[in-house]
């Protein structure tokens, strides 16, 4: 009983200082706790229908910022992953049987192979050559998928995969508790020694270089680690969808994981999910106008970028967090004084 | 007589017409501090690019401590032990001046030799003490002044712990005052002796510079380029005697 008391009083303190310190850090758990604790209020399958999606795209649009943003490799053909790791999944499921728990994580590793045979002959290229290869490789796979109909599916996709869980409830609980998992651990890479040399990189490459750091293997690692992600993204999708077909592997699917991402910010692994969250949900809302529909969409996007060119999310940020000018901490936009140097903020 | 510790020999680049080195030939001893000079375009910073990797040469042989480096790639340069600065300075603007040198503390190099540093983050914090701008650290690399960073691209290529150090024009763009600290600043590098978390060998140095007063003061010999070939090798004393030297880089007046 007593460790029990030292512990809760360990974990208030942390939430004290390090949690109730910040607004955005108080966004993210209450976000956070309002996902886990939702299914309390509402049970409604069409909402949590939309919610599981939600969750699986933000998986894919975090992985997409880890490798375009954080590592600078400008992906223009995110389906691939997303795609690969849909068919593998239901390809094993279906002809090898194997339950989810495995066909999942086995789709991402296909993913990660596919990051591996396009991050290499992508290593000599940069910017616009490199975002028009990697926008040409999901369309190759199209191509193959509908030359192998007998195992792809052709038009029509794989079907008939087992269900992610036996109901809509734990489906949803299944992808929360992935995608915090999946989007908390992209942050720790990127907040890691690796991602300084992935930020490096995007800076300059030759500098990287000169610095010692063999490069090619970090831009195939994040290639590998961003198609991990978005495979296992992709297998999710297709055990809850109980499909995988082409629409995975569409030009428009790779520009919407963009559009995700630039519309909540890139280099932040948070804005695109928090993205995701906004626009996807959004979307589905605006079906009620379906004239109008993809209209308010791009109006909703063009405003955001028009007025907040590095993201909705870095610029609520500022708005209520400004930055220590002497030690660089973040402090709530309130406050007179650093909490931690004490150094009067503008 | 030992084996010379970096070796060129006949070594050439050109750059479609233009011949930038022309079958240079010169030796680098352990201790020695080199001075490379000349006029603008006579290919000292292809040279310099040539030894680190950055470019491949067209003909010729580069040795470091007997080992043939030509083909070799910039980061398994580094790792021999061939740190350089660039002329026009290449830090990682958006990241905090600590994060440029920590990508250098993390080449396997430097990680290898630093083991027993539990924190990477302490071993760049002493590069950029010795280099003088700790006090900066969580800066970010965009705001820095013209000197300063300067001193953030010798910090980067000590964070290797070189035993060869190619400067590019290090006094570029600094005032007196501060080309002299970069001066005694790299003298001391060039004794070796730890610097906190940081080691240094000591190492050699090859420092392309404009400044020709200020290096005269702290190298052992001066090598003079004209049209990418070497036209003179020698003491400082030696070389702002020669006639060629004077006519295809001094100028009649001398220095």
């Amino acid at each position: 009983m007593g460790l029990l008391r030292y512990y809760l009083r360990r974990f208030l303190i942390i939430v004290k200082s390090e949690v109730l310190v910040l607004p955005s850090r108080m966004v993210v758990c209450v976000f956070f706790l309002g996902l886990l604790l939702l299914p309390a209020v509402t049970q409604d399958p069409y909402l949590l229908r939309i919610l599981i999606l939600t969750n699986i795209f933000a998986i894919l649009a975090a992985s997409w910022d880890l490798l375009s943003g954080f590592t600078g490799q400008m992906n223009f053909g995110h389906a691939l992953f997303f795609g690969v790791g849909a068919y593998t999944a239901a390809i094993l499921n279906l002809h090898a049987h194997l339950p989810p728990w495995g066909s999942i994580p086995l789709g991402a590793l296909a993913a990660v192979l596919a990051g591996l045979i396009i991050g290499i002959p992508c290593l000599r290229l940069k910017g616009t050559y490199l975002a028009l290869t990697t926008l040409a490789f999901p369309i190759i796979l199209l191509g193959i998928v509908f030359t192998i109909p007998g195992i792809t599916g052709g038009e029509l996709g794989v079907s008939g995969l087992a269900r992610l869980s036996g109901s809509r409830l734990s489906d949803y609980y299944i992808t929360v508790v992935l995608m915090l998992g999946a989007c908390t651990l992209m942050w720790k890479i990127t907040d890691s020694h690796t991602g300084i040399i992935f930020h490096a990189i995007r800076e300059d490459e030759l500098a990287v270089r000169a610095s010692g750091i063999n490069t090619t293997r970090y831009k195939l690692l994040a290639f590998c680690l961003s198609g991990f992600f978005a495979g296992f993204s992709g297998g999710l999708y297709a055990h809850f969808m109980r499909i995988a077909g082409p629409s995975t592997l569409e030009v428009s699917m790779s520009f919407t994981v963009v559009i995700w991402a630039v519309f909540g910010g890139i280099v932040t692994i948070y804005g695109p999910v928090g993205a995701v969250f906004i626009l996807f949900p959004l979307l589905e809302f605006l079906r009620f106008w379906p004239e109008y529909r993809t209209l308010m969409f791009a109006v909703v996007i063009l405003l955001i970028l028009l007025y907040m060119p590095d993201g909705l999310f870095p610029w609520l940020r500022d708005k209520v967090e400004t930055e220590c000018p002497r030690c660089k901490i973040r402090n709530r936009a309130t406050r007179k004084t650093c909490r931690v140097c004490a150094v009067p903020l503008d | 007589m030992g084996r010379a510790f970096l070796e060129i020999e006949d070594l050439s680049k050109d750059f479609g017409g233009l011949r930038a080195v022309n079958s240079a030939r010169l030796t680098v001893n352990r201790h020695e501090m080199v001075g490379l000079i000349g006029p603008n375009g006579a290919g000292k910073t292809t040279l310099l690019r040539l030894i680190t990797g950055i470019l491949k040469p067209d003909e010729g042989f580069i040795r470091f401590k007997g080992k043939e480096i030509v083909g070799l790639k910039t980061w398994d340069i580094v790792n021999l032990g061939i740190a350089g600065t660039f002329q026009n300075m290449r830090p990682f603007r958006r990241l905090p001046i600590i994060a440029n040198v920590m990508v250098s503390c993390l080449c396997p190099r430097a990680m290898k030799r630093g083991e027993w540093v539990k924190k990477i983050e302490a071993k760049a914090m002493d590069a950029l003490e010795f280099a003088g701008i700790s006090d900066m650290a969580l800066e970010k690399a965009a705001t820095l002044s013209q000197g300063d960073l300067k001193r953030l691209e010798v910090a980067r290529a000590i964070a290797t712990e070189p035993e060869l150090l190619l400067l590019d024009e290090p006094f570029g763009g600094l005032s007196p005052a501060e080309t002299e600290l970069m001066a005694k600043s790299i003298q001391r590098l060039h004794q070796g002796g730890r610097f906190g978390r940081l080691h240094s060998e000591g190492p050699a140095m090859i420092i392309v510079e404009h400044k020709l007063q200020q290096l005269m003061k702290i190298v052992d010999r001066i090598i003079v380029l004209d049209f990418g070939t070497i036209i003179a090798d020698g003491s400082p004393q030696e070389i702002v005697n020669l006639p060629e030297v004077i006519q295809a880089y001094l100028g009649q007046g001398g220095v």
